[in-house]
């Protein structure tokens, strides 16, 4: 058995980049495996409002050629229906073989993973937090910093949510608010020590768009195009790192490789899978970094692991509304940024939630309007009326409140199943009640009807299935996401995670990935400068 | 299979050829003029003819060379003659023989073409031959007497509905070569006589009416003729040895005797389009249906027309992600699409069309406002309504609703048999 290279990492999403930096940088052959799907819909040339007024070619991106956004009519976010978005999320379950038991189940095969369609949002782990984490807290701060500097963060201000997001040291100024945020935030600002006696706190969202150009990524122009496709790049996606990576005479890929399984050979493990043209083929190396998402490195674990147990699955149980505006009623539709604006952090008896709130105006107004039970026409008229002067939220529950499970079937596959715990139903109705009544300081009606709580597996956050422990047992990961009994195996994606907080988890996904990155580069005898 | 077809350029015989053709069958064509542009055989042959020498190895030939308005030079005779002369020629190469008939054939036919072709039909009973008698037959390219009707309705703005109405039995022109086909290539060794047409009888107004609506796509007045008067008519133009102009066909009309049909078809194992659908050039109403429906709802949702490309995907859109068929709206709501607010979910029999509809509803949504008069109508780009004019907009969408969920209510029972009744019709 022979080697190929010194490490393999599987998969090109944030986790996979991260820790390919690293041990690139240290000098090590690198071979990144991704199944590498490109998109295929080329995103609005206008900014959102002059492509809708003037593009009669809209509905290629809108809808598809295919008719991606009806194909896909009863998938649970608007992001699965955006025929740009496709490639990221298409063929997933099938090529991993990954099923979902009353749990949505979603994940990428693309280059750039899931990062191609995410929300964007960062934060930073708080020391309580991550002293849940079996490393040194000083570790992971490094690794915050070194990826936030790369990946280009914005939104530094001083607010009440400087320290619950703790990323502003590496953060590029704030990409400008819309009229209703703009308002929302002044009123805040004059009733924040009410609404803190109260247990909400208002700031701005930290998010990866960029607010200041980084080498050919441009700047946040507001086009409203998010959801759509950002021409100029401004939001990050893993994909956007991969030419860095690629200036290193000792970092390689293999695109087009579905991985199923990884296996032990003499003094060497092979990852075996099939080639772009459906050829089985296995390369060896001496260590494994799995970043093919929560779900599918879990699968491969478990596969070679043999393991026919349940592991654990968190996901965080969400839900979405929407806030009207009275004194903006006559408000016009105008271009913005299409991600979160302002967040907030709500303090709840036994929890804490996180949310953040969007313009209405880059999502279709069809999305609002099939879930109105009005008549269609009379819906639109209403939602025409009335949707200039909204923003639409969303709230997230910390990760152990979903009880999910994920197992290995006969057949090979990952089926993943679970419910919210108990304490989902009393929380969220207290979080409304919350809500309404902040948002009510603040100018804001919570639409009735509108705050609608998602099913388990709807925020895609999936986590801590082989969870990182001092003294792993088997099922789990060494403090560099090593697995028990695959020695040379590492973990670095959500997988490995030991607890999933309210807080958008990318981040710390990426910095854990780097900081085993680097680990991994001084245990193979190459420290990363 | 080797297939000799006479009249092979005509309505029938064309449409046969085709079929035939598509079925990988070798086809000669016995006629006065080569056929163009057809990959077949040809045996010139005048009916006048008194010999015709068959290929071989034919297995079927079929009979449909008649004596037509062009080729009034022929009497009755000649047709019967030509009939023998053929009927002996497949005999002699051992060929089965089928003859297409008509619907008047009769021995007492009121006019000499019924009694012609019932001399015709026992000569070729006699000799061990298939006898297919079919109906009206309509559809495609209009030729024959349909091509006739057609243009008669194109033409007339007032129509004649005669009293009382007489019935005719319809048979698309592609089911009758299917029909036909079928016997060709069937293993049926016993001769037959087969009456091909729509079991159901419709009257001869509806027919026309068909005609125009589904296949003109004009509307047309019906002026009510009592068929005595015709009758009348007829005979004192025979009686003062005048031309006919027609009207004798008319009076073989009035006089079509109902043909039992269904268990021929049955044997045969073919069905018959309905009649809005052959109707159309292209057989089949289908797509225009989900046309109708597609123009409907977007403009149900646009508040205006849609163009014809949003139309033409939402056409596609159901082709593709649906069974390409249309749900079965009610009429009245296709035509005025704003009683589309009548419906509530409650309107539904049956939670499965619940749910078409609202699937069929948010693809309109969706396909409507992914335009730029989407972007106009969806998000109010391009006007500046100002306070009064959005509070406006507001108070007139809450009304609206309103007042159409009251109507709804009220009308639910009535909706309902609405609903019901346009999807059996489908």
């Amino acid at each position: 058995m022979t080697r190929d290279c010194d490490v393999i990492v599987i998969g090109s999403g944030p986790a996979g980049v991260s820790a390919a930096f690293p041990l690139t940088e240290s000098g090590l052959q690198v071979l990144m495996i991704d199944r590498g799907k490109l998109p295929d819909v080329e995103p609005p040339e206008s900014d959102f409002l002059s492509a809708r007024r003037h593009d009669t070619g809209q509905w290629k991106w809108m809808v598809g050629r295919d008719f991606q956004a009806m194909k896909m009519r009863d998938a649970v976010s608007p992001k699965l229906r955006v025929p740009s978005l496709a490639y990221s999320f298409d063929g997933f379950g099938s090529g991993n073989k990954i099923k979902g038991e009353n749990f949505i189940t979603v994940g990428s095969l693309a280059t750039g993973g899931l990062s191609n369609a995410w929300g964007c949002g960062v934060a930073r782990f708080s020391s309580a937090e991550l002293a849940e984490f079996p490393c040194s807290v000083s570790d992971m701060e490094h690794s915050y910093e070194v990826v936030s500097r790369r990946i280009g963060i914005s939104g530094n201000t001083y607010d009440d949510l400087s320290e619950y997001f703790g990323l502003d040291g590496y953060a590029q100024s704030p990409i400008p608010m819309d009229l209703l945020h703009t308002q929302l935030a002044q009123r805040y600002s004059n009733k924040r020590i009410k609404l803190h006696s109260q247990g909400f706190r208002l700031g701005r969202s930290r998010v990866a768009a960029l607010s200041e150009d980084i080498s050919t990524r441009k700047a946040c122009n507001l086009s409203g195009n998010c959801l759509w496709g950002c021409r100029r790049r401004s939001l990050y996606s893993a994909a956007d790192d991969l030419p860095r990576l690629r200036q290193y005479e000792n970092f390689s890929e293999l695109p087009g490789f579905l991985v199923d399984g990884v296996t032990r050979g003499s003094r060497v493990w092979r990852v075996e899978g099939q080639d772009i043209y459906g050829v089985r083929r296995s390369i060896g190396a001496k260590v494994l970094i799995l970043a093919a998402g929560t779900l599918a490195t879990t699968r491969l674990v478990l596969r070679a692991l043999k393991y026919e147990h349940a592991v654990p699955v968190l996901s965080s149980p969400t839900a979405a509304f929407l806030l009207w505006l009275p004194s903006l009623f006559a408000t016009q539709r105008l271009p913005g940024f299409g991600l979160g604006q302002l967040s907030f952090v709500l303090a709840l008896s036994t929890a804490t939630a996180f949310g953040s709130t969007f313009s209405t105006t880059g999502i279709p107004v069809s999305e609002f309007a099939r879930h109105l039970p009005w008549r269609r026409r009379y819906g639109i008229d209403i939602l025409r009326g009335l949707l200039g002067a909204c923003v639409v939220g969303n709230l997230f529950l910390p990760g152990h409140l979903t009880a999910g499970e994920a197992r290995l079937n006969k057949d090979g596959a990952l089926v993943v199943s679970g419910t919210f715990r108990e304490a989902v139903v009393p929380l969220m109705k207290e979080a409304a009640q919350k809500l309404r009544q902040s948002y009510r300081r603040l100018g804001a009606l919570l639409l009735p009807g509108s705050f609608t709580v998602g099913l388990p597996g709807g925020d895609v956050h999936y986590a801590g299935t082989v969870p990182m422990r001092t003294q792993p047992r088997i099922g789990e990961s060494s403090p560099l996401g090593e697995i028990a009994g695959l020695e040379g195996v590492h973990v670095v994606d959500g997988a490995c995670l030991p607890i999933l907080s309210e807080k958008p988890h990318t981040l710390t996904i990426m910095a854990n990935a780097d900081r085993i990155g680097r680990k991994v580069a001084e245990l193979q005898g190459r420290g990363v400068c | 299979m080797r297939i000799v077809v006479t009249g092979a350029t005509g309505y029938i015989g064309t449409r046969l050829m085709c079929l035939a053709l598509k079925h990988n069958h070798h086809v000669t064509v016995v006629s006065r003029r080569q056929p163009a542009s057809y990959p077949v055989d040809w045996i010139p042959w005048e009916m006048s003819s008194r010999a015709i020498e068959l290929p071989a190895e034919t297995d079927a030939v079929v009979h449909l060379a008649a004596k037509t308005a062009m080729s009034h030079e022929w009497s009755d005779q000649t047709e019967v003659m030509a009939a023998r002369v053929l009927t002996e020629a497949a005999q002699k190469v051992r060929s089965k023989f089928i003859f297409v008939s008509s619907q008047t054939a009769r021995p007492n036919a009121p006019t000499s073409y019924g009694r012609t072709k019932w001399r015709i039909e026992q000569d070729v009973l006699a000799a061990g031959g298939w006898v297919v008698r079919p109906g009206l037959v309509y559809g495609a390219h209009a030729r024959g007497l349909f091509g006739t009707l057609v243009d008669i309705v194109g033409n007339a703005p007032i129509l004649p509905a005669f009293v009382p109405a007489p019935k005719v039995q319809p048979i698309h022109v592609d089911d009758l070569a299917e029909g036909l086909l079928r016997i060709v290539e069937g293993s049926d060794s016993s001769c037959h006589t087969y009456a091909l047409a729509a079991p159901k009888p419709v009257s001869f107004t509806y027919f026309l009416h068909e005609i125009a609506s589904s296949r003109l796509r004009c509307r047309r007045m019906f002026l009510p003729v009592p068929t005595q008067l015709i009758m009348v008519l007829s005979r004192a133009l025979e009686r003062l040895r005048m031309p006919q102009w027609g009207i004798e066909r008319l009076r073989s009309l009035f006089d079509l005797p109902v043909m039992e049909t269904a268990s021929d078809l049955n044997r045969l194992g073919i069905f018959l389009r309905p009649l809005c659908s052959g109707m159309h050039l292209s057989g089949s109403v289908r797509r225009r249906r989900v046309l109708q429906e597609g123009w409907a709802l977007l403009t149900y949702v646009l508040r205006k027309p849609p163009g014809s490309a949003v139309l033409r995907r939402y056409v596609r859109m159901i082709d593709q992600l649906r069974d390409g068929e249309a749900l079965g709206l009610p009429e009245l709501l296709l035509r005025y699409p704003a009683l589309l607010s009548l419906i509530g979910d409650s309107a539904w029999g049956d939670t499965a069309a619940q749910a078409e509809f609202s699937w069929r509803m948010d693809a309109a949504t969706l396909l409507g406002e992914a335009t730029p008069a989407g972007g106009d109508r969806f998000l109010g780009l391009g006007r500046d309504h100002g306070m009064f004019g959005r509070l406006y907009l507001v108070v007139k969408a809450v009304a609206c609703e309103v007042i159409w969920r009251g109507l709804g209510t009220i009308g639910l029972p009535l909706v309902r048999v609405m609903l019901d009744r346009a999807r059996a019709a489908l």
